[in-house]
């Protein structure tokens, strides 16, 4: 199972990772949308994107669409990370795709509890 | 012709600043409230609200504060100067993101701007809210910044 965190700030990049390395994702990162959008077409392809939403470049709720637009990207879970809560922020992201949002700051158990609702994490490990 | 500002509560904007701490600094070492430091700001991070209410949310750091609160958020002794503005950088952005929450919106945030020293506010700009905090012994602050309206009514 492979996570691809997109977020402008290295510090909340490293929590993130430490988070789903620790249940056992293997993980890369990305700075903004553009970033991880050049970074799928590559591979590995993520299995889920915990994204950010204000970043430079490209913003996580543009790279939502980005990645809904494209037919062979729809399996990929998508979940917001992000400081932004207010309700037709949360209402315009989970509209165009997303299927989880987490409001900063948040804790571990608030990621975990997360990843096992979307059916990627049972017994605390990858599903 | 009177002017008016929307507020948030100092109590408020003092419970998201500690919910950020315990969530990403660590909670062994609260966020406490202080007399003012007269020593210097060595990092200022901030970031704007701009929409239904316009204004800034501000954390100023003590000399070696963002680089303690930086190395615990990171788990990390040893980090450059990019770090620190990094780490600094995410907790405004927290902290100003769930401040803009409070406000009446719909409104956009900024990405983070971190500066050496003490930040600028423009003139048209007056502090609302200040609480002066120590973490760890350290000091710092958190403020928050709103335009001047001159309409006389509320946003």
């Amino acid at each position: 199972m492979h996570a691809l965190i997109i977020d402008d700030s290295r510090a909340m990049r490293m929590i993130l990772r430490r988070i789903v390395t620790d249940l056992g994702f293997s993980c890369s990162e990305a700075g903004n949308g553009e970033e991880a959008l050049a970074q799928i077409a590559i591979g590995p392809r993520p299995d889920i994107c915990l994204i950010d939403w204000n970043m430079p470049v490209m913003d996580g709720y543009t790279f939502v669409t980005r990645v809904r637009s494209e037919a062979d990207l729809r399996d990929i879970t998508l979940m917001m990370v992000t400081t932004e809560s207010e309700h037709g922020q949360i209402v315009r992201a989970l509209a165009a795709g997303a299927h989880e949002y987490v409001i900063k700051p948040f804790t571990p158990d608030a990621i975990v509890e997360k990843l096992t609702l979307l059916g990627l994490v049972r017994d605390g490990v990858p599903a | 012709m009177s002017l008016t500002y929307d507020e948030p509560q100092l109590a408020d904007v003092l419970a998201l600043a500690e919910e950020v701490w315990r969530s990403f600094v660590g909670d062994d070492e609260p966020l406490l409230p202080a007399e003012p430091d007269p020593g210097i700001v060595a990092y200022a991070a901030t970031v704007t609200i701009a929409g239904a209410w316009n204004g800034a949310v501000t954390l100023e750091f003590g000399d070696g504060t963002a680089e303690a609160v930086s190395a615990r958020m990171l788990g990390s002794g040893s980090m450059t100067e990019a770090d620190v503005a990094d780490a600094v950088g995410e907790l405004v952005n927290m902290v100003g993101g769930n401040v803009k929450s409070l406000m009446p919106g719909p409104s956009a945030l900024s990405l983070p701007v971190v500066s050496a020293g003490r930040v600028a506010h423009s003139n048209d700009t007056t502090e609302i809210c200040r609480c002066d905090l120590r973490w760890a012994g350290l000091p710092m602050a958190v403020s928050v910044h709103a335009h001047r309206r001159q309409d006389g009514h509320q946003s």
